[in-house]
């Protein structure tokens, strides 16, 4: 059974499935009915493309930028953090992007992987998560596809153009994650990362 | 060293420091990192608890309301609103010969100031920690890391300092409940307006 999480609340991967080595996140939105009055004067919204980010820390702290995989790094150079491909609108059902994470194999310098996600282009297409429903992230073991646990974001984020949805980090020697659910205002992947330096 | 502490934990405090008098309990935590949301406001108190484990008046309850026990014994420092600043964010002072005789246990706790209204709860505080310090020398004696034992609760019984064949111990009892300092009031006998 899945466990439905709730903001702030963290559960201990390793414990929840024993042997457990590489996790897929999974991490899906669904773009809000736009009421007509906002793009009153538009024949159709622009699409909004919510980018799936794994920032590496070490010691807690960003260090490098190779050790941020996105839509323009796929893979980490150590092979263990890969970003499944940009989804460019949010359509379809199920996970909108995935990253698979072999947490076996993380180098042990490594102690927290945050998952952001934030809106391309956030302040030029003028978009916001307020304009975004139904936003969750869920950790999957990829080896028996089953899911362990989820965090369905239910704040209210408008004005927000970017979410750190959750943290994968290392207590003792279990892998734990923890739901957050916290919205910023920070426009791109980069000034995200300087909030780690 | 300071002992890190785990749940159920009992350890002495006066064993391994003969002559303890006077202890500081502090309490950390760090601000909000993110530009959104409300501050943060965590509440130690301490219930000085008579033998059927209650306070005998509402003067025995130490907290933001209430910062000096009659005696003198228990004094809280004051209250913290944001935790802004490094090191403690809260300090509870415990003169451990002045603690009257009638008073077997005193229980240290840590709430969330209106943690359902602003939709806040432990696992969302970062570095949320509980230390006992020897006040007369500054050495640490022991330390409670409270961010990760406790996500989804909005108080938490840290422990307690107990008499025990004439030394004072204290017991991590790390108990999380919902419910807020009103909850814990109620274990404890005092009557919330």
């Amino acid at each position: 059974m899945s466990i439905s999480l709730q903001k702030g609340q963290k559960v201990s991967l390793t414990k929840e499935s024993a042997g457990l080595s590489k996790v897929i996140v999974g991490l899906g939105w669904d773009a809000a009915e736009q009421s007509k009055g906002f793009f009153g004067f538009l024949k159709s919204a622009p699409d909004i493309d919510c980018d799936a980010t794994a920032i590496m820390l070490k010691d807690g702290k960003f260090t490098a930028k190779d050790d941020v995989v996105y839509f323009g790094n796929l893979s980490h150079k150590s092979g263990t953090v890969n970003h499944m491909g940009d989804n460019l609108t949010g359509e379809g059902e199920g996970d909108d992007e995935q990253i698979v994470i072999d947490l076996s194999r993380v180098p042990s310098e490594y102690d927290k992987i945050v998952i952001v996600v934030n809106i391309y282009s956030a302040q030029a297409r003028k978009q916001h998560f307020g304009m975004i429903e139904n936003a969750f992230i869920r950790i999957v073991d990829a080896k028996s596809n089953r899911e362990l646990c989820k965090y369905n974001l239910t704040d209210n984020y408008s004005g927000m153009t970017a979410m750190i949805f959750g943290e994968i980090y290392r207590h003792n020697s279990e892998w734990k994650f923890g739901a957050i659910g916290q919205g910023t205002k920070d426009g791109s992947i980069g000034d995200i990362c300087r909030r780690y330096l | 060293m300071p002992i890190n502490l785990s749940k159920g934990q009992k350890v002495s405090l006066t064993k391994g420091n003969p002559g303890l008098k006077n202890i500081m309990v502090g309490l950390g935590w760090d601000v909000n990192a993110f530009d959104t949301g409300a501050d943060f406001d965590l509440d130690a108190a301490a219930f000085m608890l008579g033998s059927n484990g209650r306070c005998l008046t509402d003067k025995e309850f130490i907290f933001y309301g209430n910062l000096e026990h009659t005696t003198g014994a228990v004094k809280h420092m004051g209250d913290n609103l944001t935790g802004e600043g490094e090191g403690d964010d809260e300090q509870i002072e415990v003169k451990l010969t002045d603690v009257p005789a009638n008073v077997e246990r005193i229980a240290f706790t840590v709430t969330i100031y209106e943690a359902e209204a602003r939709r806040q709860n432990f696992g969302q505080v970062s570095n949320a920690y509980i230390r006992i310090v020897d006040a007369d020398t500054n050495q640490e004696l022991i330390r409670y890391d409270l961010g990760e034992d406790f996500s989804i609760e909005t108080a938490v019984v840290v422990g307690e300092l107990y008499k025990h064949n004439g030394e004072w111990k204290f017991n991590a009892i790390g108990s999380g409940f919902q419910g807020g300092l009103a909850a814990l009031c109620g274990h404890y006998g005092i009557e919330v307006a």
